[in-house]
């Protein structure tokens, strides 16, 4: 019997060692005709996540972020330098430095016929500030005080001192939800909204109607979504279909199984699915940065040199050209990217990859090496696995490092225990990206001021912290512009951040649908849901 | 297997003479050796038929001479090694695992260490790179040749670690009878736990190195060394001779070491390779799943970068030749254990 299963087991191993190796796509079938108006098709999207959460202001996935905000329409959109654009609201600003006000449409439905008002986006920023669901929103409402809808169409928020910024963020960040759905909850920090109750009510193009979980989640259109021309989606219906991996879904992909993949591609994938008959490949704008911190809690990185030791034994160039292939911009090592064209700074430049002057600059910081060429050190660097273009550059910072006789070790973990590692300041290096970083002030207050949530360097420098403030409550756009500057130069002479490249992303397609609209970063890509409602069979 | 060979083994047996009389001889889990066989029936006292009287002979000796048991494995294993040359599956599993050793031991002069990144990535094999580059341009063959050092690293460790483990508390068990109830109940315990997600729990806990997957292997393994080298070690604890060497001397330590754990020898010998071949499949699962040395390159690891960089469905280079080293490693290991045991064992020895 043993004998029996043991051949069995070596039988196993050997068909997986080779199915492993035997993927081999096949070819597309043939593409149908189509029409850009209201079609009885069904475009279906490849995901890897299942959707965790269906309540669109508690923090999420990708899969949360992408289904539900095919349901809960936002304020602004973004455009690819990073300006907002009117979507409900058509117009926004500030009545006086504490009051700001957006105008929103008044052409807007649920899906289950009540009209979407003032109300509702009045009463989504008052429950979201006093329930404090954790996620982006709720971390935009630092300086809100309340929102008030002063008619049908008009909602003014009061604002505890000025902020300069505020509107745009809750705009962007913030979703708008039905007060006659929600507010049914106690709290909306931990309401499900997981369709138990009737199923889901939507102002965006689609409405999720059927869930199977590890499968797929399939979305009916709303026949009147007046963000798009034509006011009617094309596609009847969107199917979400989950997938284990990437490599899966370019498998689907290639196969005609689904006509997008979500996930944005691996970098050394992008040109081989651009030659890949039948597919083609959309660039999207990147918004955020890749960068690592220094924790100047721990003794050596507190030390100026030893951080620009490390940030000068970093090969920038051959990050971008091998592990991106190019795909990346340097932002200069500033938190200012070009991308904020505005408030760019040219004369801010890279850290030099100089492993001689890393040796330098810890010798100066009273180190010595031994025999060997190591100086006694060793950092410990963390990334997480789930993140492949970083744990990929982790390994040539690692190699670089030890040019310059500084010891890393890498330590990749799973995505949960990395987040908690980074909460607790539990590491030397963090390495780590954020999708968009769209407004310079508000991304510099949460970075750099003392009690900021991703202050993962742990800096408070009193010139730093009195210029992000100065340019949160100024409203004189030059002069922004000028106190941002001023502390970017800042950041990069101190390396209280070590801001590396921006990363152009690419998203693939069957070649049988057109009329994708691409939005900068992963989260909007081209499943943001101007693109899902006209994309459209050829 | 065991179930198999016990039965082939005792039908003689249990034909000439009375069922109950054979030690456990049935009931013996795991690998049998020549020893199950020749202790069956020497303890019986039955003459099985005549191809056994050597073995009852030899087993005879063992039980009634001073320090027979030198002499004894000696004999056994020519004898073996003579059987063993005749099995051609046998004879080349052992050649391709000469062929990793020497691999593992020579990596240096095979190939370079794989460097950070190189300047063509994902391309197919060429006379440059062997076996292909990956997604940052390192050269495959370069990284196969490297992960078969870690590779056979683990599998040595982590099987000595289990089989030392696993044989102590075995002898120990099958010894002082008080403590096998105990060490079986802790035995079956530990063999019903889901042992992947707990290595994965473990090794995601303590994070990624070589030392912790060599100790999360070595952990999860014992308990199957404990259950084989138990069933066994029961019946040797049994035999007149050991019984005899109780007259001799009142350490038991000494009894073990210099009686009972040679005697199981044979059984030790075949889990180390089987151990051995699991904790390479082990450490490559985890090293798939990113819960690999980060430093080092295994044969895990380069499979789990490919499926990271999205490669899997364009580079089939990727996958396939570090597949194949898991595969020429387990098979082999595999193969050879069988080998050595039907060697070993005088019944399915071929003629």
């Amino acid at each position: 019997m043993k004998k029996t299963t043991r051949i069995a087991a070596v039988a196993a191993l050997a068909a997986s060692a080779l199915a492993l190796s035997a993927c081999a796509p096949s070819a597309p079938p043939e593409a149908g005709g189509g029409e850009a108006t209201a079609s009885s098709e069904t475009l279906t999207i490849a995901t890897t996540t299942d959707v965790v959460n269906y309540n669109p202001l508690i923090g999420n996935s990708r899969s949360d972020y992408w289904i539900t905000n095919l349901m809960y329409p936002h304020l602004l959109s973004i455009a690819d330098d990073g300006s907002k654009e009117a979507q409900v609201a058509t117009k926004w600003g500030y009545v006086d430095e504490t009051t700001g006000y957006y105008e929103i449409r008044d052409d807007l439905s649920w899906s289950d016929g009540e009209k979407l008002t003032a109300e509702d986006v009045a009463w989504t920023m008052n429950a979201v500030k006093q329930d404090q669901p954790s996620g982006t929103f709720y971390g935009q409402l630092a300086n809100f005080e309340s929102a008030e809808a002063v008619s049908d169409t008009r909602v003014e928020i009061q604002l505890t001192q000025p902020d300069s910024s505020i509107v745009e963020e809750i705009g962007f960040w913030g979703n708008v939800v039905p007060q006659h759905v929600f507010e049914k909850a106690d709290s909306v920090a931990n309401f499900p909204n997981d369709g138990s109750d009737g199923g889901w009510v939507s102002a965006g193009p689609y409405v999720l109607t059927d869930v199977q979980v590890g499968q797929s989640y399939s979305m009916d259109r709303v026949d009147d979504y007046p963000l798009i021309e034509g006011g009617t989606p094309s596609s009847a219906k969107v199917v979400y279909r989950v997938f284990p991996d990437i490599n899966t879904e370019i498998l689907a992909l290639q196969s005609g199984e689904v006509d997008v993949i979500a996930n944005a591609l691996p970098p050394a994938q992008v040109k081989t699915l651009q030659n890949t008959p039948g597919i083609e490949v959309e660039e999207s704008v990147g918004l955020g940065y890749a960068h690592m911190t220094y924790n100047m809690t721990k003794p050596d990185l507190a030390k100026v040199e030893v951080r620009q030791a490390l940030a000068h034994a970093v090969d920038y160039d051959a990050i971008r050209k091998v592990v991106l292939q190019d795909q990346a911009v340097s932002t200069g090592s500033s938190p200012l990217m070009p991308v904020l064209a505005d408030y760019y700074d040219k004369s801010i430049k890279e850290y030099k990859f100089d492993t001689d002057l890393s040796r330098e600059l810890m010798e100066k910081a009273g180190y010595t090496a031994d025999g060997s060429g190591m100086f006694p050190v060793s950092f410990r660097l963390i990334y997480s696995l789930q993140d492949s273009v970083t744990s990929q550059w982790a390994t040539l910072v690692k190699d670089s490092a030890a040019k310059a006789g500084i010891t890393i070790e890498l330590q990749g973990t799973e995505r949960n225990t990395y987040l908690a590692q980074t909460n607790a300041g539990d590491f030397d290096i963090y390495a780590g990206n954020f999708a968009i970083m769209d407004d310079p002030v508000t991304n510099m207050t949460l970075a750099y001021l003392p009690d900021g949530a991703i202050n993962y360097s742990y800096v408070d420098d009193p010139e730093l912290n009195e210029l992000i403030t100065t340019a949160s409550a100024t409203t004189d756009k030059d002069e922004k512009i000028k106190l941002m500057q001023e502390a970017a130069a800042i950041v990069n002479e101190n390396v209280y951040d070590n801001i590396m490249y921006t990363q152009n992303l690419y998203f693939a397609h069957s070649d049988k649908w057109t009329g994708f609209v691409s939005k900068p970063s992963e989260l909007l890509s081209i499943v943001n849901p101007i693109s899902v409602a006209s994309a459209h069979l050829k | 297997m065991s179930a198999m060979k016990g039965e082939r083994m005792s039908s003689p047996t249990d034909s000439s003479t009375d069922t109950g009389a054979g030690p456990d001889a049935g009931t013996t889990a795991g690998v049998d050796p020549a020893e199950t066989a020749a202790a069956t029936d020497a303890a019986t006292g039955q003459p099985a038929d005549a191809s056994e009287n050597a073995e009852r002979d030899r087993a005879a000796v063992a039980s009634t001479g001073a320090e027979p048991v030198a002499t004894e494995s000696l004999r056994a294993s020519a004898a073996t090694w003579r059987a063993f040359r005749k099995e051609p599956l046998g004879l080349l599993a052992l050649a391709v695992m000469a062929v990793l050793v020497f691999v593992a031991v020579a990596a240096p002069l095979l190939a370079p260490y794989p460097g950070s990144y190189g300047d063509t990535v994902l391309e197919g094999p060429t006379g440059a790179h062997w076996f292909g580059t990956d997604s940052l341009g390192r050269d495959v063959f370069g990284e196969v040749i490297w992960g078969t050092q870690q590779s056979l690293l683990v599998a040595v460790l982590a099987s000595l670690i289990a089989i030392a483990v696993g044989t102590l508390v075995a002898v120990v068990g099958a010894y002082f009878r008080k403590l096998d109830g105990p060490i079986s109940v802790l035995v079956d315990l530990m063999l019903s736990l889901p042992v992947l997600p707990l290595m994965i729990l473990i090794a995601a806990l303590v994070g990624p190195s070589t030392t912790t997957i060599i100790l999360v292997v070595a952990a999860f393994s014992w308990p199957e060394v404990t259950r084989i080298v138990r069933s066994q070690a029961l019946t040797v604890v049994g035999l007149p001779y050991v019984d005899a060497a109780r007259l001799m001397t009142t350490s038991p330590a000494w009894i073990i070491t210099k009686h009972i754990i040679p005697a199981v020898t044979p059984v030790i010998v075949v889990s180390v390779v089987v151990t051995a071949s699991r904790a390479v499949l082990s450490a490559a699962g985890l090293a798939f799943l990113g819960l690999g040395d980060p430093n080092t390159w295994s044969w895990g690891r380069i499979l789990y970068e490919a499926q990271q960089s999205g490669a899997m469905s364009s580079a089939w280079w990727l996958t396939l030749f570090p597949s194949l080293a898991i595969l020429a490693l387990v098979l082999s290991a595999t193969l050879l254990s069988i080998a050595y045991n039907d060697a070993r064992n005088p019944k399915s020895r071929r003629r």
